[in-house]
């Protein structure tokens, strides 16, 4: 039966990043979520499974934390999850996120497409599509807004700087969506119910037989200093627009 | 021949990139995949451009031939223009070339061999810095590098083999509703606070009487759908930087953020005292838009 992947990442939740006043960052509270714009390669790739009358199936690269996503990403319409667990994607950078993934893509048989958006929310790095495409020698489309499938041909719409391109090719393909693909749906109590009974394939570092070493060696981290003025204008309201409407003639941008 | 290649679909960026490459002391080549690109490139002061030619007219398709085409010539370092197709043919090279790459850096350096570069991350909330050596691929947008004039470059065409099992059906323009927003000079930005899709009335009129363009957040636009897609602001969308920019009940998450940070003045109006939005603002109303915006509107009429 035909496979969908859709590759998904989970992320630290940006809203939860702590920023101290020597500007150093602090990650140990922040949550974990599945990426913003995976929800929506998730559901795109629940609707092609349909389309090509097969199976969609979660594929992650992680840490053991990942395992917090499996039910999340099953009750958004998988049928199946596969997860590689290790540490190592703790470290990871675009070459070996790509080599994990395309490690357990090529365990699976009758793959016909796999989906990534096009990028995560932590990174927005954009490689993993592209290089999917090297690693399993398939024809890649990034930037892609709309999908038609007929038979084994997939036509896209991919959104570039100032074009709307189509293009069409022969699957299997790896593509990369944009997060205007489709909406991704809050999933419902009794999804959620059915998530808990779907399989989960698990695999360990030495099941995927790669080298975990990146070869970007990541030398630093800190936050991004905002420099603004944050003022919040007081008084009532009347006050308040009166308050801005000079500070606004004052800073010359009226 | 060893050096510094460089490729951007867009003839500005490949001037910047040749640039930066020059001032690092390589040779600098460009690449490019028709005589017409290399004629617009050839005076930018690269030591060579290279026409890959493979009668594909999608330059994506290129991915492999260019991976073995900068081995073959015993590259140092790959740099392309971050824009949607640089992006693209970027991390094809780096996986058929099986080595390193950073995308859309914020800066860069290289030194005998070694790339030391800095990016966003977190929607551009965090800065992290990245040390690669050996031959990588790094993406790099618009505007980092002074473009440079020099003396007109040998061009020289090399054949090569494209990958034409994606195949082109159709190219449209985008058509743009209204000014482009990244060069607009004052926008105002519409979030999910705004109720119903009747009340973008009152971004309308507070635009008419400021001169603003209308820009918005990504829930708009994609959830909403009640403003085009190219007039959303944010990591995936567009990115501005105009003098002045208005949010009214935008709450300000970082994807949103990072597309307003070049704003000379960020003004927030939202009903949240504690939305981000304010602490990435110059100046703030925690108050209703329903109310405040109209009576701003009244006052700047007055005013202007």
């Amino acid at each position: 039966m035909s496979k969908t992947i859709v590759c998904y990442k989970w992320v630290k939740d940006e809203a939860d990043i702590k920023v101290n006043p020597d500007l150093s960052v602090d990650l140990s509270k922040a949550k974990g979520k599945i990426s913003d714009y995976d929800k929506n390669a998730i559901e795109a790739a629940v609707q092609a499974a349909r389309l090509l009358a097969g199976k969609s199936i979660g594929l992650t690269f992680g840490t053991p934390k990942t395992k917090q996503s499996l039910k999340d990403a099953l009750s958004r319409g998988l049928e199946e999850v596969c997860w590689i667990n290790t540490e190592a994607a703790a470290e990871a950078d675009g070459i070996v996120t790509s080599k994990a993934l395309a490690a357990a893509i090529k365990k699976m048989d009758d793959v016909s497409l796999v989906i990534c958006a096009e990028g995560a929310s932590d990174t927005y790095a954009r490689q993993t599509a592209p290089r999917l495409g090297a690693l399993l020698q398939w024809p890649v489309i990034t930037s892609v807004s709309k999908i038609q499938i007929n038979g084994d041909i997939l036509s896209a719409s991919r959104k570039l700087d100032d074009c709307i391109e189509t293009v069409k090719v022969k699957l299997p393909a790896v593509i990369a969506v944009l997060p205007e693909i489709c909406n991704a749906p809050i999933p419902g109590l009794k999804a959620v119910m059915a998530a808990g009974k779907k399989p989960i394939a698990e695999y360990q570092a030495g099941d995927i037989g790669i080298d975990f070493t990146s070869k970007s060696q990541v030398s630093g981290l800190k936050a991004y200093a905002m420099n603004r003025k944050n003022i919040i204008l007081e008084g009532d309201t009347s006050e308040k627009i009166a308050s801005l409407v000079a500070a606004l003639k004052k800073e010359g941008v009226l | 021949m060893a050096g510094i290649y460089v490729y951007s679909d867009q003839s500005r960026i490949t001037a910047e990139l040749i640039s930066f490459a020059r001032q690092t002391g390589a040779a600098a080549f460009a690449l490019c995949f028709s005589i017409e690109q290399a004629k617009a490139i050839k005076d930018f002061g690269a030591d060579k451009v290279y026409v890959l030619q493979g009668g594909s007219p999608l330059v994506e398709n290129y991915g492999r031939a260019v991976a073995d085409f900068l081995k073959s010539q015993g590259a140092d370092l790959f740099l392309v223009g971050a824009t949607a197709r640089g992006r693209d043919i970027a991390s094809r090279v780096a996986g058929h070339s099986d080595c390193g790459m950073v995308s859309d850096v914020s800066s860069v350096s290289w030194t005998e061999g070694r790339v030391s570069c800095e990016r966003l991350m977190y929607g551009g909330a965090v800065i992290q810095e990245e040390l690669l050596s050996g031959f990588c691929v790094v993406s790099i947008p618009a505007g980092k590098f002074e473009a440079e004039t020099g003396e007109s470059s040998e061009i020289v065409v090399v054949e090569v083999e494209a990958d034409n099992r994606v195949i082109l059906v159709d190219t449209a323009p985008i058509v743009r509703e209204g000014a482009d927003l990244s060069a607009a000079d004052k926008v105002i930005c519409v979030g999910l606070g705004i109720e119903k899709e009747e009340d973008l009335q009152l971004a309308k009129d507070l635009a008419d009487v400021l001169g603003a363009e209308i820009g918005c957040t990504r829930g708009i636009s994609e959830e909403r759908h009640w403003l085009p897609v190219e007039k959303y602001i944010g990591i995936s969308g567009a990115a501005i930087k105009p003098q002045l920019y208005i949010s009214m009940g935008v709450s300000g998450q970082v994807q949103h953020v990072v597309g307003i940070r070049e704003s000379k003045i960020i003004v927030a109006v939202d009903t949240n005292e504690k939305a981000p939005i304010f602490r990435a603002a110059d100046y703030g109303i925690v108050g209703d838009l329903y109310e405040i915006i109209p009576l701003l509107t009244r006052a700047l009429k007055k005013d202007l």
